[in-house]
């Protein structure tokens, strides 16, 4: 009996302690590169481009990091990268045209289904489709609150916020915004969330726990077209990427007053904040680079060249 | 034991019924009526404009609606529940009908005339650009591209950028049709409108034709903001199309003075 177990114990033991320590490594979609480029943390120079096939988009990690997922939206599918070898372990189908997707604390997928009007969920590990939620037209941007109680899905065509309760994948408020919402982000507490509206070129503050606009703060210039938003780690300031006013414009996170506007490439889209707070990257897709922020001194320190209209980032620290 | 189980379960199902049912109080019932020919595109994008009003309506409870009104009925018809009127119809009966209606948005969906915007009519709304639009467009581009022949619209079905691929695929869908000009105006009318209704709760034709001609800032998946000129125009990009191929979007970027959506068309009424 004991000879049996013994080597199942061990499996498990191994299993369980491989979360290997975070490559430092930072990962960008190419939509029109159909690659992935992966920069170097700490030289921030690309060190290998994967390609992944037709117009990858939405990019995540795993909650233990050992995973990347990349929706390739023309392939309809997720496909699961090993972080550390770089090598595409296994794919599986994420509905059709999937585009921006969160992970959820418990490793399951919240992905946007752009042309289906509607949200899934997935679980990475099987593939399988657990849930699917109807929401408004042209779904885009998927955040969810770190204590995993709550989804966010933006309708672009339809102007909402739809809320989702992540217990049971019912929506339990639909939040009327400004033109084209993008994106989201929730604060630590999952009790305020931010989020961008293309065409009324805003950001707002909403409190999740009712659903009201607390504050609406535009991006300025009439170019701004905001995508992607962050939270500075002490949650004092946001960061907006600025769409075609190829700037990265940093706002106070309270009053949504702008505080600077960074310059960085052309039409930038996504944006990744790492975990100490220090460095925000952007994706500048007209001029196939990824902008690294210094957020200190609210600087780019570098501009690295990647692939043909990088799209999404994720930090792997 | 299990049928405890199936009880509790029961239990929670009620309530979220409940809960849903009172965040969703509110219920409000829309109806537009469309005056022109049957197998006109404008209709089509009308159609296609419901659907995803309705698509809306269901998270906040508002109901969309198109009455099919012929011309030879529309003296006695009775428009007074309409929140507006959509037209694709000749010009003489587009004068008409703005008279007969005067508190009633009468949004033309097909006729370019120039003289429509310059009368400034109160009532109307021109989604389709006027032929000085075209022509604005097309000489600015030529301005930088002396030998093109391309001409200027206000659609095209391979449009993709700022999210028209996607229009472009659900209307083909949903329609069995390309969107062309007549359809996009048509999605546009009906879209603005229920936008309208969606954010403000106006059911009022009177208070929507206020509202869309001063606060409107409308998303016709074009990029640019969009609202109307005091001529009742429709402010939007133009896509200058040759041999069926997109090769520039107007105001033309370096050519068109700011506000350069104003380089497009007449501006002011005659006096």
């Amino acid at each position: 009996m004991k000879l049996y177990l013994a080597p199942i114990i061990f499996f498990v033991f191994v299993c369980n302690s491989v979360s290997a320590a975070p490559t430092g490594r930072i990962f960008v979609t190419n939509e029109r590169g159909d690659s992935v480029s992966v920069i170097n943390g700490s030289s921030l120079t690309v060190e290998a481009t994967i390609d992944v096939g037709e117009r990858p988009r939405g990019i995540g990690l795993s909650p233990d990091g050992n995973e990347l997922y990349v929706a390739v939206s023309e392939e309809n599918k997720i496909k699961v990268i090993d972080p550390t070898s770089l090598k595409i372990l296994r794919e599986f189908e994420a509905g059709s045209d999937p585009e921006t997707f969160a992970v959820h604390p418990n490793g399951n997928i919240y992905i946007s289904n752009e042309d289906d009007a509607k949200a899934s969920v997935f679980d990475p590990k099987t593939g399988e489709q657990i849930a699917e939620i109807h929401v408004g037209l042209e779904p885009e941007g998927v955040a969810i609150s770190p204590d995993g109680k709550r989804v966010i899905v933006t309708s672009e065509s339809t102007n909402m916020l739809h809320v989702i309760k992540a217990s049971d994948n019912t929506i339990e408020n639909n939040i009327l915004v400004g033109s084209r919402p993008r994106a989201a982000t929730f604060t630590k507490s999952g009790d305020i969330a931010y989020a961008t509206a293309e065409i009324s070129g805003e950001v707002v503050k909403v409190d999740m726990n009712t659903g009201e606009i607390l504050k609406r703060g535009s991006t300025g210039d009439s170019k701004s077209k905001p995508k992607d938003v962050v939270l500075s780690k002490d949650e004092s300031v946001i960061y907006v990427a600025g769409g075609r006013a190829n700037k990265v414009v940093v706002m106070d996170a309270k009053t949504l007053e702008i505080i600077t506007g960074i310059p960085v490439g052309k039409r930038v889209w996504g944006l990744a904040i790492s975990k100490n707070g220090e460095q925000v990257f952007s994706t500048d897709g007209v001029s196939g680079t990824v902008s690294v922020i210094n957020t200190s001194k609210n600087e780019v320190i570098k501009t690295v060249e990647v692939g043909k209209f990088p799209w999404g980032v994720v930090i792997n620290d | 034991m299990l049928k405890k189980h199936i009880v509790k379960i029961k239990t929670g199902f009620i309530a979220i019924l409940l809960t849903s049912n009172i965040a969703f109080a509110e219920n409000i019932e829309v109806k537009f009526a469309y005056l022109g020919q049957k197998g006109h595109t404008a209709l089509l994008g009308a159609q296609q404009g419901l659907s995803e009003a309705n698509l809306q309506g269901q998270f906040l409870n508002q109901k969309y609606d198109l009455d099919l009104i012929s011309i030879e009925d529309a003296n006695a018809h009775d428009f007074s529940d309409y929140i507006a009127v959509l037209t694709a119809v000749d010009t003489d009966t587009y004068i008409k009908l703005t008279e007969s209606l005067p508190d009633i948005a009468v949004f033309n969906l097909s006729l370019k005339d120039d003289e429509l915007r310059s009368t400034c009519i109160n009532n109307a709304l021109h989604i389709i650009p006027s032929n000085t639009m075209e022509a604005d467009a097309k000489n600015q581009w030529q301005k930088k591209k002396p030998d093109s022949t391309a001409k200027a619209q206000a659609w095209h079905p391979d449009f993709v950028k700022f999210a028209a691929r996607d229009l472009n695929k659900r209307f083909k869908k949903n329609q069995n049709k390309l969107m062309d000009d007549n359809s996009w105006a048509g999605w546009a009318a009906v879209k603005m409108t229920s936008d309208t209704v969606a954010r403000t709760k106006i059911n009022d034709s009177a208070k929507m034709l206020h509202y869309l001609k001063t606060e409107l800032a409308f998303d016709g998946q074009k990029g640019s903001v969009m609202n109307f000129r005091e001529t009742g125009q429709l402010r939007q990009p133009m896509l200058l199309v040759e041999d069926n191929n997109i090769v520039a979007e107007a105001p033309v970027r370096g050519i068109a003075k700011p506000p350069t959506l104003d380089s497009l068309g007449i501006l002011s009424c005659e006096k």
